[in-house]
């Protein structure tokens, strides 16, 4: 009740509750993880009511989780320690949209659905992950380094200045936004560095452990006015990725990803599970998935330059690609894809990757795209040993940056209600971590139990990173039990 | 005190007798001065002095034990590549060991994974040759491709091919890091294993304690091994052409030109560079001066003043020249697509081609040879910052209006706001502030107005790349973050508790205002009396 009536007089009454219904509802989410319950939960309406509440817990050393979103896939929200959730999804302005500077400014709490909406009214988009939830923050998925599946940009961190809440309770302003006064000021956020260090980078995969993160300034871009999607059936992974490294450092294509059936399964049934299981059946292993687009000007030019591009690589160099406008036997299907990949995944629907069994195990980590057929070698391996059907498990390869590298995202579909299914997914998740982890896989954000095995194999980065976490945060406030700390 | 015998000897059994020295002729070779930036200035003539001796390491563990005896025994030390960004990279303090990385100079191209990974002591010019030759380039920054990669990644990092990408930061990948005391981090996928293809994580990104928008200037720790991104460019050959100093890269015009505009005022300017970057095309864009073609054409320093002595006010005003790199990434079909769209944009701003030579002089290899800002002596950019088209157009008038009152000693300039350009495809706008000054004349004046114009951008509510170990931060600090001064200082007492990395960095603009007599004055703002950290002195 003490912490009820202290926040109280922050937030109001209305915004804060201790109830165990409210508080169940943060204590777990759809990874493997186990649950854990908050004390209380807190809903701040402003970068100042977040500050004070963080002041008073710092005071009070009481465990701080900070969420912005209303669903969670790696356990990183479920309070370790007990301590206070800060639900940001009050906080859910989009604060400017400068379609001059191209940069859209908002909230925490601002969902994909909200963003994209709104962006298009005016012509623009910002690039994205492949389907996030509608509901997730884009704060947040952007602080966690969600890969885009546009590869065409030089600059693969579209994130510019954030506004922050130190542990401590303190207001700050990185990079651009640090002038004094802003956003009344010349300086309009452009800039994610410093002042002094780069504190922004402090934040960045971080899952709240360093503080919160109240309202960031992302880049956007124009609405391409004409688009063409592509499709190849792949059977032959290392061709299709000398492909890619052919065309995309080219600067060809917007959007570009591989996916098995499983997950292409997954997002183009109409029905589950009749639908999913004749599209698993009939889709080839994999399909390539390539977008071109005509920008503001002159775009019907812009298509030619590329398609003529393609077509000459094609007709050269890799005669088995059958990079088409349509997959063959899917008619359809490019109609179906091409608005799916500039946009979140509605909120009326279960999740894409939660339609096939009801959830889903996410196992994912960057490499670089010549060693793809061994990660999918390994993942085989790791499935037979388990008897489990290595074609059932989703797979998306995401290219990055004209295919300098990629991240590999495997989905282990399961029934939550059977246990045993549940219990085995479990095993081979573990097992497939250790599995890739040994094989080279770079887990660039360790979530749950992949952390101590990523981080006692980086002893020198570990220490170092406490280090920060003791300077930013000595009475490990937040979130504590995640990562390192 | 000398540094200790024992702590001389122990750095010689680490890197061998040939690769130490504390030879007074050895050691005057690392004084501030040459190089003409910030030459001659107050803070050259208080602040810096001559290493009492010279380590070379080798490898990363020669640069480890180093460090760690330098905390044993308390002898300051200062990382040193090229020494090309002038007094702020060279020693500081009495009796300090100046650590020079020339040795550690290999580098490794990935060419299929764009990047390149390089030692401290390499230079940009032959990897952005390697690059070159396997149809990638690097972004060499204003300081020249004589500048170390890594250096200038940590400490600026831009030109005006960063129109596709602009922060250097985001061309940071894995990185190996010897902190103040001696521990050794390795960031990104060099934290797990040996292929620093990848920069971020595990987990909070630790790159943040490399630089913030310009660089800590070695004061914590030694980048002893990065992994630069690379970007893709073209196939075709650009052949080194000329006779020096009139050198240049020769286009091959089908894949690669510069094309000059003139254009009617300066919002054509700008709405030329906003549109460029919304139709996604070129590989730079920027606006040209009246003074760098005063330099271009100069032969000479007594013609360059010749050229520049017909030039007054009205001139200035009224010089409007975009100029624009097309680059045909993809295929000559695409570089005809670029032009076709850059015409477009260009008629509607009213502007008209000027002939334009077929050949890169500066930007894609020689960057700015130091000698191109050498026309009074010495020379400094008082800012040089990424914010947005928005700032970075009106950035340089500030500039101009507060210069006046410090000219002379500065070169009269008939009030050139200086110049400004669109970077990563214009979600970025980047505005420049050069000055120029004789050194064998009264230069408080410039140490003056480095300082005032702090003060202008705190008042203007600008952003700037003159905040951390660049101007006072007691100034700047409680009006930026606000407090990122008080943040900086707790990360800096964490990693090196002794301060024995290039002491008194980042409080060394801090200390020089208060032993200069003729900055005094400007000092309005609080700080301690005593600033905290080790004296030095």
């Amino acid at each position: 009740m003490q912490i009820k009536n202290e926040l109280a007089k922050i937030v109001g009454k209305d915004y804060v509750s201790e109830s165990l219904k409210d508080r169940e509802k943060y204590s777990r989410d759809q990874s493997l993880l186990p649950p854990g319950l908050p004390d209380a939960v807190v809903w701040p309406g402003s970068s100042e009511e977040v500050a004070k509440i963080v002041t008073w817990c710092n005071e009070k050393n009481i465990p701080v989780v900070p969420v912005s979103s209303k669903m969670h896939f790696h356990g990183s929200s479920i309070p370790k320690q007990g301590g206070l959730v800060v639900d940001m999804s009050r906080m859910n302005k989009i604060l400017e949209i400068d379609t001059d500077n191209r940069l859209a400014r908002f909230e925490a709490g601002v969902t994909w659905e909200q963003l994209t909406t709104e962006l298009a009214k005016k012509g623009h988009r910002v690039i994205m992950p492949l389907l996030p939830p509608g509901d997730r923050s884009v704060l947040t998925d952007t602080l966690e380094r969600e890969v885009p599946t546009n590869i065409v940009y030089d600059y693969g961190e579209p994130m510019q200045s954030v506004e922050v809440v130190w542990p401590t309770g303190e207001l700050f302003r990185c990079g651009s936004a640090s002038v004094n006064g802003f956003p009344d000021s010349q300086s309009r956020g452009a800039n994610p560095s410093g002042p002094g260090l780069d504190f922004y980078r402090f934040f960045q995969l971080a899952q709240g452990t360093m503080g919160i993160v109240t309202w960031m300034s992302l880049k956007i871009e124009t609405i391409p006015t004409i688009d063409k999607i592509f499709f190849a059936p792949v059977d032959d992974l290392e061709y299709a990725m000398n492909f890619l490294y052919r065309i995309l450092p080219r600067r060809i294509g917007q959007e570009c990803l591989l996916l098995n059936s499983s997950d292409l399964a997954a997002i183009a049934a109409d029905t589950m599970p009749d639908d999913y299981d004749e599209l698993r059946a009939k889709l080839p292993p994999w399909t390539l998935i390539l977008t071109i687009g005509g920008l503001v000007r002159r775009p019907e030019e812009k298509i030619a330059y590329e398609q003529n591009f393609l077509k000459e690589i094609l007709k050269n160099e890799f005669p088995k690609m059958g990079l088409t406008d349509n997959l063959p036997g899917f008619p359809g299907l490019g109609r179906k894809m091409m608005p799916l990949l500039r946009q979140p995944w509605p909120t009326n629907l279960p999740y894409w990757k939660n339609g096939v069994k009801g959830a889903c195990q996410n196992l994912f980590f960057i490499t670089k795209p010549n060693r793809v057929p061994i990660f999918m070698e390994a993942m085989e391996f790791v499935a037979a040993k388990y008897d489990y059907p290595y074609g059932d498990i989703g797979s998306h390869i995401q290219p990055i940056e004209h295919n300098r590298a990629c991240q590999i995202e495997f989905s282990f579909f399961y029934n939550p209600d059977d246990a045993n299914e549940k219990a085995l997914i479990a095993e081979m998740y573990k097992d497939a971590s250790v599995t890739l982890f040994n094989e080279g896989a770079f887990f660039s954000r360790p979530y749950g139990d992949l952390s101590s095995m990523v981080f006692d194999k980086a002893a020198g980065y570990t220490a170092a990173l406490k280090r920060v976490k003791n300077v930013l945060d000595p009475k490990n406030i937040m979130n504590p039990g995640n990562l390192v700390f | 005190m000398s540094i200790v015998k024992s702590a001389y000897n122990a750095i010689e059994s680490v890197v061998g007798s040939r690769f130490i020295s504390d030879d007074p002729a050895i050691c005057e070779g690392y004084r501030s001065g040459p190089g003409g930036y910030e030459s001659g200035l107050g803070y050259e003539r208080v602040m810096t002095t001559i290493p009492h001796a010279v380590a070379m390491p080798k490898t990363t563990e020669e640069v480890q034990k180093i460090v760690k005896i330098c905390n044993r025994y308390k002898v300051p030390y200062v990382p040193y590549a090229t020494g090309f960004y002038g007094p702020r990279s060279h020693c500081h303090v009495e009796n300090e060991l100046l650590i020079d990385m020339k040795r550690m100079n290999s580098f490794e191209i990935d060419e299929k994974h764009f990047c390149i990974n390089v030692g401290p002591g390499v230079i940009y010019s032959p990897i952005q040759q390697e690059c070159l030759n396997k149809g990638a380039y690097v972004v060499i920054g204003g300081g020249g491709a004589q500048a170390s990669a890594i250096a200038n990644l940590i400490g600026d990092g831009w030109s005006p091919l960063s129109h596709r990408i602009g922060l250097p930061h985001r061309r940071i990948l894995g990185t190996e890091l010897v902190l103040p005391d001696g521990e050794i981090v390795k960031m990104g996928s060099l934290a797990n294993g040996d292929d620093p293809f990848w920069g971020d994580g595990p987990g909070p990104d630790l790159r943040g304690l490399l630089r913030g928008f310009t660089g800590l200037r070695g004061c914590l720790g030694i980048v002893t091994k990065m992994a630069i991104k690379t970007l893709p460019f073209q196939p075709e050959p650009l052949v080194p052409t000329g006779i020096s100093p009139n050198t240049g890269l020769a286009l091959p015009t089908n894949r690669v030109k510069w094309i000059n505009y003139q254009v009617p005022n300066k919002a054509a300017q700008i709405k030329a560079m906003f549109e460029v970057g919304k139709a996604e095309i070129a590989g730079a864009i920027t606006k040209v001066p009246l003074f760098w073609r005063a330099i271009n054409k100069a032969e000479c320093k007594e013609e360059f003043w010749e050229l520049w002595g017909k030039e007054n006010e009205e001139t200035i005003k009224n010089f409007f020249i975009v100029r624009v790199l097309l680059i045909g990434f993809t295929s000559e079909e695409q570089m005809q697509y670029d032009e076709n769209v850059l015409n477009d944009i260009m008629a509607e701003c009213g502007a008209v081609p000027r002939a334009t030579r077929p050949l890169d002089e500066s930007w894609i290899k020689n960057a700015d040879s130091a000698g191109m800002w050498l026309m009074c002596g010495s020379y400094v950019s008082v800012d040089y910052i990424i914010e947005s088209l928005s700032q970075a157009t009106k950035h340089g008038e500030f500039y101009a209006d507060t210069k006046k009152k410090y000219t002379p000693p500065l070169m009269p300039d008939y009030g050139d706001p200086g110049w400004f350009q669109s970077f990563e495809c214009g979600h970025q706008g980047y505005s420049e502030f050069l000055v120029y000054w004789d050194q064998d004349e009264d230069t408080n004046g410039v140490d003056q107005f480095y300082l005032e114009t702090s003060k202008m951008n705190i008042r203007e509510r600008c952003y700037t790349s003159l905040l951390g170990p660049h101007q006072p931060m007691y100034l700047t600090g409680p009006m930026y973050g606000p407090n990122y001064h008080e943040w900086m200082l707790k990360i800096k007492d964490e990693f090196d508790p002794l301060w024995v990395c290039h002491p008194p960095v980042p409080l060394a603009h801090d200390e020089f205002v208060k032993r200069a007599e003729w900055m005094k004055p400007m000092e309005d703002w609080e700080t301690p009396e005593k600033l905290p950290m080790p004296d030095w002195k």
